[in-house]
């Protein structure tokens, strides 16, 4: 994984294979320390450390390094990855990272990582927030709002994704997610 | 979000431009999008083939994605369904690969051999 954008999309993945069909982000940046929070509501995790590479849902090999490898990518700048079952029965996955800190990977493209994820999953609901310096949350993407303007082949198109694209990016770049290490 | 107005204006266009090319999809591409792919940059991979599907107008073809296919180390991996032929399975499809592999066997209907990872089911 080369910047967090992979991981991020990576960990979306998780939630769709485990059935989810809502997913809320959150995502900020205070002290320059990017954080992200990620609810959805598929089926949970059991009783094991998922951040164990040898733990996984997985039929096709015994080893799953997605999460491993994210919390490590975190750990290493002395940030955090949690992961739990939230009360509604979904998951909750929290994780922190020091962007000035000198092991730390480039945010990538972020705004990307949803215009795919939007693609690659039409029937999930996505919704992003971004948390503003005030801590009040902003709404910018909202998948129930957008399904109700424009239907499944509409949103494949050019079009439609540059404009998903530029509407989450400008969103980004304000609260300092930028491509490379975020606006200081 | 702001901007549904902007989006609205958008989709009218879309619309008149999808009405005037209904048909069904012959062809499916579909790019494995696991952990494993996406750390040999299948999503780049995706991307180029969407872009090259809009810019030849090749509306009979869509993209979709699947999970890990279990043959991490020849990611990014896509999977090519024509309709009435057999599957076609092709490995370490980087975006120039899969620029060739649109032109070749996409559009042209041949295999291209140098990324061939198997035929058939």
């Amino acid at each position: 994984m080369k910047d967090l954008a992979d991981h991020l999309f990576d960990i979306l993945e998780n939630s769709v294979k485990a059935g989810a069909t809502e997913v809320k982000i959150i995502l900020g940046i205070k002290d320059k320390k990017f954080f992200c929070k990620i609810e959805d509501n598929g089926s949970g995790i059991k009783d094991e450390d998922v951040t164990d590479p040898f733990v996984t849902s997985r039929k096709t090999r015994k080893v799953g390094l997605g999460l491993p490898l994210l919390k490590r990518a975190a750990e290493s700048t002395g940030g955090f990855l949690k992961i739990y079952n939230s009360e509604k029965g979904g998951v909750i996955l929290e994780f922190e990272t020091d962007i000035a800190h000198i092991d730390a990977k480039p945010f990538g493209d972020i705004a990307r990582t949803f215009v795919d994820a939007i693609y690659s999953w039409p029937k999930v609901s996505f919704d992003i927030f971004v948390q503003q310096k005030n801590n009040k949350k902003l709404s910018i993407f909202d998948s129930k709002k957008i399904k109700g303007i424009v239907n499944y082949s509409e949103m494949q198109q050019k079009e439609v994704r540059d404009f998903i694209y530029d509407s989450i990016d400008r969103e980004l770049k304000k609260i300092g997610i930028d491509y490379q290490f975020g606006i200081f | 979000m702001k901007n549904l107005e902007e989006l609205k204006k958008i989709r009218e266009r879309v619309k008149k431009d999808l009405e005037l090319r209904t048909g069904k999809h012959r062809i499916k591409i579909v790019v494995c999008l696991g952990t494993c792919g996406i750390a040999a940059g299948a999503r780049e991979t995706m991307n180029t083939l969407i872009d090259l599907i809009a810019k030849n107008d090749t509306s009979d073809t869509i993209v979709t994605t699947a999970g890990c296919a279990g043959f991490c180390e020849q990611e990014p991996m896509i999977q090519i369904y024509i309709e009435d032929k057999e599957p076609v399975v092709y490995g370490k499809v980087d975006p120039k690969a899969a620029e060739e592999i649109f032109e070749k066997h996409i559009l042209k209907g041949e295999i291209v051999e140098k990324y061939l990872f198997s035929k058939g089911k």
